[in-house]
């Protein structure tokens, strides 16, 4: 779905495909360093989604109070862009995010405007909600947006939430990263309704869905919403259509148990992706080779720089062990 | 799993894995009774809970292993409705931390169904529900909640420590107990090999001793009966301390008496738990001694468990969050031959090669 047809401004497109660069390139260092058995901690990987939580976080210029699952690296980065943070947070060091007691599923930057990461399924739906109401009590001007997969979508929270948020009409923003499956099992074998995105409207809400696998349809379906979202005084619901590349936990792929198709997933999508797209795209707004390889390479050095970074920082001591389990300064 | 099946041992022994012996019980239960179904998220998938339960919707159907969408506490609540008109339901949650989800159902409705409508119906059915340790599985993915359950009268709890606990304890529950039944599995003892002895050394529903001895009482709960047994095995060797091991085995319904017995014996007392002691399984053993005999210590019990915080992911953290066969052996010795006992302990932190290994699947 297109709102606005008007061209995004060069620079936009630019800052959308370095916000994906970053999200990707950072999982492919995950992949190329777990091994090492430093980063001990179970990985539940963006890629192949971050398209959503890029193009939705750009849309929202930073007023954005993110909520997120345990598959949270590409919301964390696209909304903080702090690849010291989130490193140091993986590989269990005090500079992390959680100072290490966190973790993969459990990122959080609030002053970045990343306010958690949930391990429980749909855990995170509600609380989101919550902070939305806040926000509007507050006259903040800032947006609750939360980031959930079509799983969530089974869970009576999710339902609860939705029906909440519009009854007290919250511009809360559900974002759907809808990759069809729960695990392994697909979204057919898990809800009744032949479309979420039209299921969804029995709220009063506004339900827009988005297959374009494309980071800038994401972004201006993202920017209407949420500015619709406000001047109606109400929820949007935002079903993005997308694929996980690799296993739902774990840094491999997992066509070997044959429960997708790897033709077909590299046909639909992997073919299509996001990053390559845009890539192609900024090639087509007359932007180099070089100049893209640039940009590429400068967050290339970026990243490497966090790694090395984050496996040297200093581990948490065990004077850490007890410190903020009650209210005392963590 | 069959290879280690085929293995020649003594008569009639076998080695069995604990997800073997899970499968062995699914398989039973699903074979033997034809009310008997299981639900869960991934029951039928090729992950089959760890291993507990692959093949079984290919061999039974879709009517009788089924997965189903993430809706923990509905999904408990179609179990307890399909139990009370006489199926006989097994539900599993791959971590003991999604069965919160559930609780309503639960402690509101399973456990106290038959009480409530003065025996008008009853409940009887099965909810696995698995522990995670290491890793980094982190402050939802590491709980384990039987203390939690155990409070609620109606619920009965248990915790099988090996195979021939699994195999001795599912039929029985399956087969005959008429209430809810939570067991709490331990993901780190999924891939453990143990023996499977011969029938008349079964493994009752309630408490036994896993290992005699009479200078301390060791009373364990699930993965630290296996901890306690291997530290009772140093002291024997290193120190000649004679280190009895009760596996505490059912939370709900232990023999007391059994404990008691031990620990007259002795007069010394560690407890070893996969929780947090705080209001837990340790404080409940020394409740029941003290009712029995405030004097039956000689000095105060050593108690093991999770720090009292969450569960953090950093390892350096991690590895201080959890007894060590080392704060093991120490609790052993320092119950037996006081603080200063100055014999070395095991310098390893945690028990098995298998837990050092231990990266998923998760």
């Amino acid at each position: 779905m297109t709102l606005d047809p008007e061209p995004l401004p060069k620079t936009t497109s630019i800052q959308l495909f370095k916000s994906l660069f970053l999200a990707r390139r950072s999982e492919e260092y995950i992949v190329k360093h777990y091994p090492e058995n430093l980063m001990r901690t179970p990985m539940h990987m963006s890629m192949g989604q971050e398209f959503v939580s890029v193009g939705v976080c750009a849309a929202l210029e930073g007023k954005a109070d993110v909520f997120a699952s345990y598959r949270s690296h590409a919301a964390f980065l696209a909304q903080t862009h702090d690849t010291d943070l989130f490193f140091s947070e993986l590989y269990g060091r005090s500079s992390g995010t959680g100072e290490g007691k966190g973790g993969s599923m459990h990122l959080a930057s609030p002053g970045q405007g990343h306010i958690l990461s949930s391990g429980v399924v749909a855990t995170q739906i509600p609380v989101a909600v919550g902070a939305g109401f806040a926000n509007m009590r507050l006259g903040t001007g800032r947006t609750a947006v939360v980031f959930f997969g079509d799983g969530a979508a089974d869970a009576g929270v999710f339902w609860e939430s939705l029906n909440v948020a519009a009854l007290y009409r919250l511009p809360v923003m559900f974002v759907c990263e809808d990759n069809g499956y729960a695990v392994d099992t697909p979204r057919e074998a898990r809800q009744v309704p032949a479309s979420l995105t039209e299921a969804v409207k029995a709220f009063v809400c506004d339900s827009y869905e988005d297959d374009s696998g494309d980071v800038e349809s994401v972004y201006r379906l993202a920017r209407g919403a949420v500015e619709k979202a406000h001047r109606e005084r109400r929820p949007a619901f935002l079903n993005v259509k997308c694929c996980r590349y690799l296993e739902h936990v774990g840094t491999g792929d997992d066509w070997h148990w044959g429960y997708r198709d790897k033709a077909a997933v590299e046909r639909e999508w992997i073919s299509r992706d996001a990053l390559l797209q845009q890539r192609v795209r900024l090639a087509s707004l007359q932007m180099s080779e070089s100049a893209i390889v640039a940009v590429e390479d400068e967050i290339d050095r970026a990243i490497r720089a966090s790694v090395a970074k984050a496996s040297q920082a200093p581990i948490p001591g065990p004077e850490r062990l007890y410190a903020g389990v009650f209210h005392e300064k963590a | 799993m069959t290879m280690a099946a085929a293995k020649p041992l003594a008569q009639s022994s076998r080695v069995l894995s604990y997800a073997g012996a899970l499968l062995e019980t699914m398989d039973g239960a699903l074979r033997d009774h034809p009310n008997a179904f299981i639900m869960g998220q991934g029951v039928d998938d090729f992950k089959g809970i760890f291993g507990s339960t692959t093949g079984l919707a290919e061999k039974y159907g879709a009517k009788r292993v089924f997965d189903v969408p993430l809706m923990e506490e509905g999904m408990t609540g179609v179990a307890i409705g399909a139990a009370l008109v006489g199926d006989y339901p097994i539900t599993t949650h791959i971590r003991a931390d999604f069965s919160f989800l559930a609780m309503n159902q639960i402690i509101n409705m399973a456990a106290k169904y038959s009480y409530m409508f003065g025996g008008l119906m009853r409940c009887p059915m099965l909810i696995r529900i698995v522990v995670g340790r290491s890793w980094g599985q982190g402050a939802q993915h590491s709980q384990s909640p039987q203390a939690t359950f155990a409070h609620y009268p109606g619920l009965t709890v248990v915790m099988p420590s090996s195979s021939q606990a699994v195999l001795d304890m599912y039929p029985a529950i399956i087969n005959r107990h008429p209430g809810p039944v939570i067991s709490i599995e331990h993901r780190l003892l999924y891939n453990l090999d143990f023996t499977i002895s011969p029938a008349d050394k079964r493994v009752p529903l309630t408490s036994y001793v896993a290992r005699e001895g009479s200078d301390v009482t060791v009373v364990a709960t699930s993965v630290m009966v296996l901890e306690a047994l291997r530290a009772a095995q140093y002291v024997q060797d290193r120190a000649g301390v004679s280190a009895e091991v009760i596996d505490l085995n059912s939370i709900s319904h232990p023999d007391w008496e059994l404990v008691a017995a031990s620990v007259r014996k002795t007069r010394r007392l560690v407890t070893a738990d996969t929780s947090w002691l705080e209001y837990g399984v340790g404080g409940e053993v020394c409740r029941q001694l003290m009712m029995r005999d405030p004097g039956l210590l000689r000095q105060p019990p050593a108690m093991l468990g999770m720090a009292p915080a969450p569960c953090p992911t950093a390892k350096s953290l991690e590895d201080i969050y959890y007894p060590s066969q080392h704060d093991t052996v120490d609790a052993i010795l320092t119950q037996a031959k006081g603080k200063n006992h100055g014999i070395d302990l095991p310098v390893e932190r945690s028990m098995t090669e298998g837990y050092k290994r231990f990266r998923g699947p998760f």
